[in-house]
């Protein structure tokens, strides 16, 4: 039963084509991961899935049924842009924001003080929102994106803003979840949080998408064509005839190759040439090249320069 | 409708909890009461008591004047009379200059008693109409009696002619009322639902900014439908409004129970009534074109700029003050009066002056409430899309677009 399906999904902003043609499947416990440059479409997809605006043509459903209000109570969202009630306090925050999810008082309550002990801001209950650090606020989103135990989870760029150990904590709460069978959908721009995350991705671009499916799947279409050495001496394996490109940071050579099977004649001909290499790595091209090379070829390579923001 | 509920009441505790709310709640009856108070004190203690110099060569009627002026109704003067000699007016001129004197008054008197006598009196500032207009009625009253007292008429004959004639107002239950008194209410509540309108209005709109800066609209739209947002800060602030009209109807009425008498100043259950109905009608009109200038809008500054939209009916209103009072029952009076934008401060002007015919108030509120309707399906259709658009100001023809948005 997949969690969130949208079918051929189109949005229209006057002349601005906001969102075209977006298919994409969530299924229960994965870790979904929507990508695209800036103004690509992510926030118009997740406001359509929730049903804060309405799309023009195409269907959304939601825990297998027709998109429906009463399905919300099961959605937890932190926006791109963080809001809170500045002047109210932390607790009585927590508790409005279950209660509007469909929570008794009581038990808003006590979830909201079980998860800011979770999250390790216990000192912060009884303060109010603007006296607080951006990282405790955004933490207090994160808790009241959750305090319903919603079954899919909708979060956008949930680790801006927040320092290392506070995005450990809050990314290891949302493996948490995910082991939990939640389904959790993320969008970001940080391509190596994707990578060690996420089950599967969408990368979208000027509305459209470009790729979806597990990582697995899309990372096997991209050849194993990226090699980097690390080495001491000789250099001249660097101009052997399988390489397309190579960047040389003294020592350290990134190098982009025509076919995988180059890669062991070039190992020889460096030991060949006295070379000592330290590090010698086959590797499969990153998240990162993956979404640059899209989204610039969806923009045509005349503009991409400025207008891509990875 | 447990959503509209939810934000209601979290708008409602919040605003309740503010010091601005506290301090308006208990500052403004305080100095009203104070205010009141202070009039009515001063309303008792305003006799005139200058000090003024009759210069004359007659006894008569400088004396009888002197009297009336020192230990009349209205007065508490000192009165010199001094004969007409060379140089008077200068001495006395030089005694004003010193503050001695608050003005002189000569009498010339005639060639014959069957002439007219003249009288002309130096004020020492000519802006203190108390005194002169306090000499001027002293006189007639003193001249006047002087006539009869000639032409024979007996001491009592006098006092009965002179007696002031006293008319009451009655209203149409028979019950003695106070013209001025009705005048007095119709004003204040007229200002007080200005008031209350425009800044509990100018509420709604401010709230709104609040949230769409906050940014926590996303997470509130995530759960309830903009209609729902709408109508439970709508409700909300106007029951803070309402709260607070209330606390100072509450004082009013105390200090009316110990003031009011000397004021003469009631408001009537009827009033009452028809004010709040008014009010919660008007704020309801008025808070809905302000949620519409809420959401068009991103900062208090873009909002000052707009709120000329909520000034301008509130303003008019004031306007038409002029025609309601000399006439309230004029075609013009009746007209404006149905203006839904006007009607809750209008209606209910005159309801205070003089109840208007019963299917003009049930028309009024009828057309109020289209009114409201009609503004709240536009406005909601600006808030849904206003809300979710941040920085570029929107332009007329945009704002129309979006009404076409679903």
């Amino acid at each position: 039963m997949p969690i969130v399906e949208l079918q051929n999904i189109r949005k229209v902003y006057d002349t601005k084509v906001a969102v075209e043609g977006l298919t994409l499947t969530i299924e229960p416990g994965t870790m979904f991961g929507l990508l695209g440059p800036n103004g690509s479409g992510k926030t118009s997809s997740i406001r359509m899935m929730i049903g804060m605006t309405v799309p023009d043509s195409g269907s959304v459903r939601l825990f297998d049924k027709p998109f429906a209000r009463n399905l919300l109570h099961r959605v937890g969202y932190l926006p791109e842009e963080r809001g809170l009630y500045k002047k109210m306090k932390v607790l009585d925050q927590l508790i409005f924001l279950g209660q509007l999810h469909g929570l008794e008082e009581a038990t808003a309550r006590r979830r909201s003080l079980a998860w800011c002990e979770r999250m390790e801001i216990t000192e912060a209950i009884e303060k109010k929102t603007e006296e607080l650090s951006k990282g405790m606020q955004q933490k207090i989103q994160f808790i009241a994106a959750l305090l319903h135990e919603p079954d899919l989870i909708i979060m956008d760029e949930p680790f801006s803003g927040l320092d290392p150990v506070n995005a450990e904590l809050l990314m290891d709460t949302l493996v948490a979840l995910r082991g939990e069978g939640k389904a959790i959908l993320f969008s970001t721009h940080r391509m190596d949080q994707v990578e060690k995350l996420c089950d599967s991705i969408a990368l979208i671009s000027r509305g459209r998408l470009l790729l979806s499916g597990s990582m697995r799947e899309i990372k096997s279409k991209y050849p194993r064509n990226r090699l980097q050495v690390v080495f001491t001496g000789d250099d001249t394996f660097l101009r052997h005839a399988g390489i397309v490109e190579f960047k040389n940071y003294s020592g350290i050579a990134e190098i982009q190759l025509h076919s995988e099977s180059e890669a062991q004649t070039i190992l020889a001909e460096a030991i060949a040439n006295g070379t000592h290499i330290n590090r010698f790595e086959v590797m499969e091209p990153t998240l990162e090249e993956i979404f640059i090379e899209n989204v610039r070829a969806s923009f045509g390579d005349a503009e991409a320069g400025g207008r891509v923001d990875a | 409708m447990h959503n509209i509920w939810l934000i209601a009441k979290r708008e409602y505790t919040e605003r309740i909890r503010t010091k601005g709310f506290i301090i308006a709640t208990v500052l403004i009856p305080t100095l009203m009461g104070g205010g009141i108070f202070a009039a009515t004190a001063l309303a008792t203690h305003s006799k005139t008591a200058s000090h003024i110099a009759i210069v004359t060569t007659q006894p008569q009627p400088a004396t009888d004047l002197k009297h009336e002026l020192e230990s009349g109704k209205d007065t508490t003067m000192t009165v010199d009379i001094v004969p007409p000699a060379p140089g008077i007016n200068a001495t006395l001129d030089r005694q004003m200059e010193n503050k001695q004197l608050d003005g002189y008054l000569v009498i010339h008197q005639g060639p014959s008693s069957s002439q007219q006598a003249t009288y002309d009196f130096t004020p020492r500032s000519s802006a203190d109409i108390a005194t002169s207009s306090a000499v001027k009625e002293g006189l007639h009253d003193v001249v006047a009696r002087e006539y009869l007292a000639q032409r024979g008429a007996s001491a009592s004959d006098i006092d009965a002619f002179m007696h002031p004639v006293e008319m009451n107002i009655v209203g149409k239950g028979g019950k003695k009322g106070d013209s001025r008194a009705s005048f007095l209410v119709a004003y204040i509540l007229f200002f007080l639902m200005y008031m209350v309108v425009l800044m509990y209005g100018m509420n709604v709109a401010r709230s709104i900014i609040e949230e769409k800066t906050s940014r926590i609209f996303e997470v509130l739209l995530a759960t309830i439908k903009p209609s729902e947002l709408l109508a439970g800060k709508i409700i909300g602030v106007g029951a803070v409004g309402l709260t607070q009209v209330g606390v100072w109807m509450i004082a009013a009425a105390a200090l009316a129970a110990r003031a009011g008498a000397m004021s003469g100043v009631t408001i009537s259950f009827t009033q009452t009534i028809f004010f709040i109905v008014y009010f919660v009608l008007g704020y309801a009109l008025y808070s809905s074109v302000a949620a519409a200038l809420g959401a068009m809008t991103n900062s208090e500054q873009e909002l000052q700029q707009l709120n000329m939209f909520l000034m301008m009916p509130l303003f008019f209103c004031m306007l038409m003050l002029g025609p309601l009072i000399s006439n309230s029952n004029s075609t013009l009076s009746r007209i404006v009066s149905q203006i839904p934008f006007c009607a809750p401060l209008l209606m209910n002007f005159r309801i205070s002056l003089s109840m208007p015919q019963p299917w003009e108030i049930a028309l009024s509120i009828a057309l109020i409430l289209v009114t409201i309707f009609a503004v709240l399906w536009v406005s909601s259709r600006i808030y849904r899309v206003g809300i979710l658009m941040y920085g570029k100001k929107p332009n007329l023809p945009e704002i129309l677009r979006w009404l076409k948005y679903s």
